[in-house]
């Protein structure tokens, strides 16, 4: 059944229109309709305040110094010696160590996340809309990038590139490392999702009418994508927290004795048969993380779905 | 506190007794019903594999493990190590001038494959480990002032075999008949019986080395001449054991030697394995799958409460001392009173009781108990902050001179929780602002091969050999940059040590490095922190073990497990 | 449909079968060509690991434990491995002998070549790797889809614990965690009659831990991210209209929803082979497996340059058969995917 070529543009045009409308303006209202993701906010919002005020309640006094060595009470259990969560190897108080280490470990795990996605997600859709020879360079880059030695490479520039000072500065090489590092997983599964996207007729009716590429990408490509970007960037957090972590080793992370929450799961896994607690809080910490941004993932995923228009 | 020292003190003794009656019982099993054959297996884990199964080619305490039991030496240090005692010489003696060592070997030694050892092998040992072109690890103390014709190691032209044969030939080496080995020294040096306890002094069968390498070969070839050691089955050793498998990276298969001169080991099997996971170690030792262990320093209060795992575990002092190295190419660290105050705001006993859980003991002085020179008459580098804030002020140093210092620290757990502490300890008795800087272990060591530091360690010697030689010469002024990372200026030392080294008057040399250890302590050369102790965990079942401080690191009794046997249980 | 022109930005393999040919031959083709690409990948990914490794500091003489070597029998080594050669000929060398599949001999492992090593290895790595790869795919897809077919149920909450909890410890946590129940406590428990091993490979239970502890992070991720391709594509017109029809459940899962769902699965599967071999890394030191996930990071730290480069084009060349293993899978679940 052939409808006039005219009828059928302006069909698709009020589609696009109305699509623009819902995507962003109510939004926020479905968003904030989802239990789950409200939860999650609040809990992102509570850390935030950890690690602003945990500085001030210190110095105030209402906290035990995280620096402060206790060498008569080393690796204690909770309570013990007044220490809520326990102590690590050199007597300091682990839950203090848990609150001041979310200021880095939150900084890199979610603001990593902030470099990875326009790098990923721009490598990922020229690649898998502009098909062809681009495509095939830019996943052959990918392939070099994937496969070359990235410790090694952080050794060099480690070497190549000395940072003292407050924990934020020791952070810019960090950033660097763990984001060049990880954003050739987000960069394939964009591409994958453009590839079998971009055959679907709404968007062959879409490039026949004549729309520009940039609004098929925004409006079409981008929110059908969503889902699987969003899991990636969550899962990403507790991975360069771990990340950030492993770094230490090479003398890229932070340096001791600023505590972050993947440096105590490792020193926690040596002590796992004397106090296994040691491991497990900095863990859960990770853990309410990352379920905290699940939550507001998915919640941003159903609140910007074009079909979930109501 | 007070019930973990006393557990201490009791179990110190009893390692004492231990060592006296070990020695005593010679080799016959004495303690127990000796069990069945097919249940003498021994476990142990070796931690790392070897990186190669020629002895002469290894040098890690890792690879002495499996070398030291599958090839033997002249001679072996005895159980007290206070001399040496025969190994596969029966006697050897020592010229008048000190220059010449006659080794008279053992008629009755076989290989492990029925062939008598002869004195050639020993020559063709010696020129295998002295062959420039292989670059063995730990050929040093045999061409450094030792050997007759060595101290050309470095100029030979590696590439022409003519070249690397004619200083082959060159060295003091001579085999005069099949039971006779001679070795001529360049200098007098009291101390070379020891260095000829080094498990990589052995002697290598060249038909079996010519066979696994398909023929002769030039002495530049540099992958033939190892090809032999990497199966199990063309490993031919003069030692009590024999490889009886390999499996890489996972474990070697120790079997009896039934040709060994001194009789057939009572023990089956010995498993080394190489687990470099600490807590799958410990697991396995919980499991019943390894025998030994040496205690991770986490879970020692674990096992010192545990009533069962508390019965079964030992501690043994070790020949090694830690310190810290001062860089006194960087003023004003070349000031040795901004070096002793230093060393005399830490308090080690702090350190050693609860950072290292009372398994290290603190120590102010170089020699490390169980070897002689052990001397802890000197204590200037005592635990003192108010003198130490004292000599600051004395040396007109203002402590926000020092502030700009970082203490350059290996990436290792402990290393880490180490230096914490002490920046902890100078920050606070000194009113410093001090900063670590942990960085990847191989860069450590490429900057301070380069000066490249302020403050390192821990760093730490441990003896090649019970001599005193050994230790001191680390210090040397043409050490610096090689051992002796921070070339502090100790005026008369080098010439003091020169003279000990070659002096034959044992009493003389004491009395001589007695003083170079005065100089070292008074000097602050280095702030001593502690030596290093083992705690090690032992089934009950395994017996007539000898242990000493010298043995191979998480192997207690290794030097001496022909005799150590498996009991019922 | 009509017929399309191949226009620009074509795909070969649409220009081959415009022109006429199968598919089969213009997808043997696209393999045959995927294939010639990994030279230049492999030559790149070598020079830059060349230039890396003479950029980083600290020779492979330098000891970090133990006694140090002394400099006079450094210099003999560096002159043994040809590390006194200037870097460009020492790069033309290295290059010339990967022509003919040598790889040279590790400084490390006196006298044994790296494709010995490699080659004693590989069949631990690959074991556990597959085995773990057997559990994530169905796992971690069965579970996906299971999760999003009861949105907002207690299985979905379960499966989102399970997933945040397999993600926020790290496998060595994970792995001694395990070692700890299974191994030392159940010793305890049986009297030493019943326990897994707390180490070591064999064809036996010994694989039983370290493959869980590897698989469990991707069926995480896996089923995570199956669970919201899932949830997009049940959405879809298509599928309402199914449903409508009153097809079965199963009908409609296994017709529609999956084709659909498993691209970005799919892509996923392709780093999730490279997790495995690093995750290995981890798994292989904890379990002590004599693997060769090990070998790359002490290769790294111990500055074994043959060993690196060797490690190194491996694990470029298992990459580069990976993604092509997922574009082909692109096109055979969903036909209409054009890969360059």
């Amino acid at each position: 059944m052939a409808l006039p070529a005219a009828a059928i543009e302006q069909a698709i045009d009020w589609e696009v229109g109305e699509q623009q409308v819902g995507l962003w303006g109510d939004a926020w209202t479905r968003f904030r309709r989802n239990r789950l993701a409200l939860i999650g906010l609040a809990i992102v919002l509570a850390l935030i305040v950890v690690a602003v005020a945990s500085p001030l309640l210190i110095r105030m006094g209402l906290l035990p110094d995280p620096f402060t060595q206790h060498v008569d009470t080393i690796e204690v259990g909770p309570g013990i010696g007044g220490h809520v969560f326990g102590t690590d190897v050199l007597g300091r108080d682990a839950l203090s160590r848990l609150l001041i280490g979310s200021q880095v470990s939150l900084t890199v795990g979610i603001l990593v996340q902030g470099i990875i996605f326009p790098i990923g997600l721009t490598i990922g859709l020229c690649a898998g809309y502009l098909g062809g020879r681009v495509d095939n360079l830019l996943m052959r880059f990918t392939d070099i990038w994937y496969a070359f030695p990235d410790l090694l490479f952080v050794l060099v520039v480690v070497s190549v590139w000395h940072v003292q000072g407050a924990w934020f500065v020791q952070l810019i090489p960090i950033f660097g490392a763990i984001a060049l590092t990880s954003w050739v997983n987000l960069a394939r599964l964009v591409r994958g999702q453009v590839l079998s996207i971009k055959e679907k007729e709404f968007v062959e009716a879409a490039r026949s009418s004549g729309t520009p590429p940039f609004k098929i990408i925004t409006r079409h490509l981008l929110p059908n994508s969503l889902g699987p970007i969003i899991v990636t960037l969550t899962f990403g957090i507790p991975q360069a927290i771990f990340l950030e972590a492993v770094l230490s080793f090479l003398g890229v992370g932070i340096q001791p004795p600023q505590p972050t929450w993947g440096q105590m799961v490792n020193d926690g896994y040596e002590a796992i048969y004397a106090n296994p607690t040691a491991v497990v809080f900095p863990a859960l910490a990770i853990g309410f993380t990352l379920l905290a941004f699940s939550f507001i993932g998915d919640g941003l995923r159903d609140a910007l779905d074009p079909r979930m228009r109501k | 506190m007070h019930g973990r020292t006393s557990i201490r003190a009791v179990t110190l003794a009893m390692t004492g007794l231990f060592v006296v009656s070990a020695c005593s019982a010679g080799g016959g099993p004495s303690q127990g019903t000796l069990a069945p054959p097919e249940k003498q297996i021994l476990n142990v884990n070796d931690g790392t594999e070897p990186n190669s199964y020629d002895p002469t080619q290894q040098t890690y305490t890792y690879e002495a493990g499996v070398g030291r039991e599958v090839f033997e030496t002249l001679l072996k240090p005895n159980a007290q190590l206070t001399d040496v005692q025969p190994a596969a010489a029966e006697k050897f003696d020592i010229s008048s001038d000190g220059l010449t060592y006659t080794f008279h070997l053992r008629s009755n030694a076989q290989w492990s494959d029925g062939k008598p050892v002869t004195a050639s092998d020993w020559v063709y040992g010696f020129k295998h480990l002295l062959n420039p072109a292989l670059g063995a690890g730990y050929v040093d103390p045999f061409f450094d002032t030792t050997i007759a014709g060595g101290a050309d190691y470095g100029n030979v032209d590696v590439s022409s075999a003519s070249a690397i044969d004619n200083y082959l030939n060159g060295l003091g080496l001579s085999a005069p008949d099949d039971h006779t080995f001679v070795i001529r020294l360049a200098h007098p040096a009291a101390f070379f019986k020891w260095v000829v306890t080094l498990w990589v002094a052995a002697p290598i069968r060249k038909d079996i080395v010519e066979q696994a390498a398909g023929g002769p070969f030039p002495s530049n070839d540099t992958t033939k001449p190892v090809q032999w050691a990497n199966n199990a089955s063309t490993i031919v050793g003069n030692g009590p054991y024999k490889i009886s498998e390999i499996v890489s990276k996972d474990h070697a298969t120790l079997v009896p030697n039934t040709h060994y001169w001194g009789g057939a080991p009572h023990l089956q099997k010995i498993v080394e394995w190489f687990i470099a996971d600490a807590n799958t170690a410990y697991a396995k030792y919980l499991t019943g799958d390894l025998d030994q262990l040496t205690v991770p320093l986490t879970n020692v209060d674990v096992v010192r409460t545990d009533p069962k795992l508390s019965k079964e575990a030992q501690i043994f002092p070790r020949l090694s001392t830690f310190y810290m190295a001062i860089n006194a190419q960087r003023p004003p660290l070349d000031n040795p009173k901004v070096r002793m105050a230093f060393a005399k705001s830490i308090d080690r006993d702090k350190l050693a009781k609860q950072v290292q859980h009372g398994i290290q003991q603190a120590i102010m002085s170089y020699i490390p108990k169980g070897m002689p020179g052990y001397d802890t008459s000197d204590t200037a580098q005592s635990y003192d902050p108010a003198a130490a804030k004292k000599l600051l002020q004395d040396a007109g140093v203002n402590p926000a001179q020092l502030n700009k210092f970082t203490l350059l620290t290996r990436n290792t757990t402990r290393n880490k929780t180490i230096n914490q502490f002490l920046v902890d300890q100078w920050n606070n008795n000194l009113g410093l602002n001090l900063q670590l800087e942990v960085v990847d272990s191989k860069t450590v060591t490429s900057r301070i091969r380069k000066g490249q530091f302020d403050i390192y360690g821990p760093d730490g010697w441990g003896a090649d050999y019970p001599d005193q030689q050994d230790w001191f010469d680390v210090f040397f002024k043409g050490s610096c940059h090689t051992l002796n990372w921070g070339c502090p200026i100790l005026p008369g030392y080098d010439d003091l040590v020169t003279k000990a080294d070659s002096e034959l008057d044992q009493s003389q040399r004491n009395k001589d490095y007695a003083t170079a250890q005065r100089m070292l302590i008074d000097q602050a050369g280095v702030a001593f922190l502690y030596q290093d102790y083992e705690y090690d965990l032992i089934k009950p079942y395994v017996k007539g073990l000898t242990i000493t401080p010298d043995d191979d690191q998480s192997l207690p009794g290794n030097f001496f497990w022909h005799d150590a046997y498996i009991v019922q249980h | 449909m009509t017929a399309r022109r191949p226009g620009p930005g074509a795909s070969l393999t649409e220009r081959i079968t415009a022109a006429g040919g199968s598919r089969v031959v213009s997808l043997t083709i696209y393999v045959l060509r995927r294939l010639l690409w990994m030279i230049p990948v492999v030559f790149f990914v070598i020079v830059i690991t060349f230039v890396l490794m003479h950029l980083a500091p600290g020779s492979p003489w330098d000891r970090t434990s133990g006694r140090p070597l002394s400099p006079v029998v450094a210099e003999a080594l560096d002159k043994k491995y040809g590390l006194n050669k200037p870097v460009f000929e020492q790069f033309l060398l290295y290059v010339s002998n990967v022509v003919h599949f040598d790889f040279g001999l590790s400084y490390q492992y006196q006298g044994k070549t790296v494709t010995s090593l490699i080659g004693e290895g590989w069949p631990y790595t690959a074991t556990i790797g597959f085995l773990a790869f057997c559990l994530i795919a169905p796992f971690g897809i069965g579970l996906g889809v299971l999760a999003a077919l009861r949105q907002n149920t207690r299985l979905d909450y379960a499966l989102m614990g399970f997933a945040t909890f397999a993600a926020s410890f790290p496998n060595f946590v994970i792995g001694a965690l395990m070692v700890v129940l299974f191994s030392v406590l159940m010793y305890k428990a049986t009297g030493g009659n019943f326990y897994l091993p707390a180490g070591g490979f064999d064809l036996d239970d010994h694989l039983i831990m370290p493959v869980i502890t590897l698989a469990l992070l991707p069926i995480a991720f896996t089923a995570r991210l199956t669970r919201a391709s899932t949830l997009e594509t049940i959405r879809q017109d298509f599928v309402r209209t199914a449903w409508a029809k009153g097809l079965t459940e199963r009908l409609v899962v296994v017709r529609h929803i999956l084709k659909n769902s498993l691209i970005p699965v799919v892509t996923t599967l392709g780093p999730t082979f490279a997790i495995l071999i690093t995750g290995s890394v981890i798994v292989e030191t904890v379990f002590s497996i004599p693997g060769i996930g090990r070998a790359f990071v002490v290769a790294v730290t111990s500055r074994d340059y043959p060993m690196l480069l060797g490690t190194t084009v491996l694990f470029s060349v298992v990459i580069a058969v990976a993604n092509l293993v997922v574009d082909i899978l692109y096109v055979a679940i969903d036909p209409r995917v054009r890969v360059s």
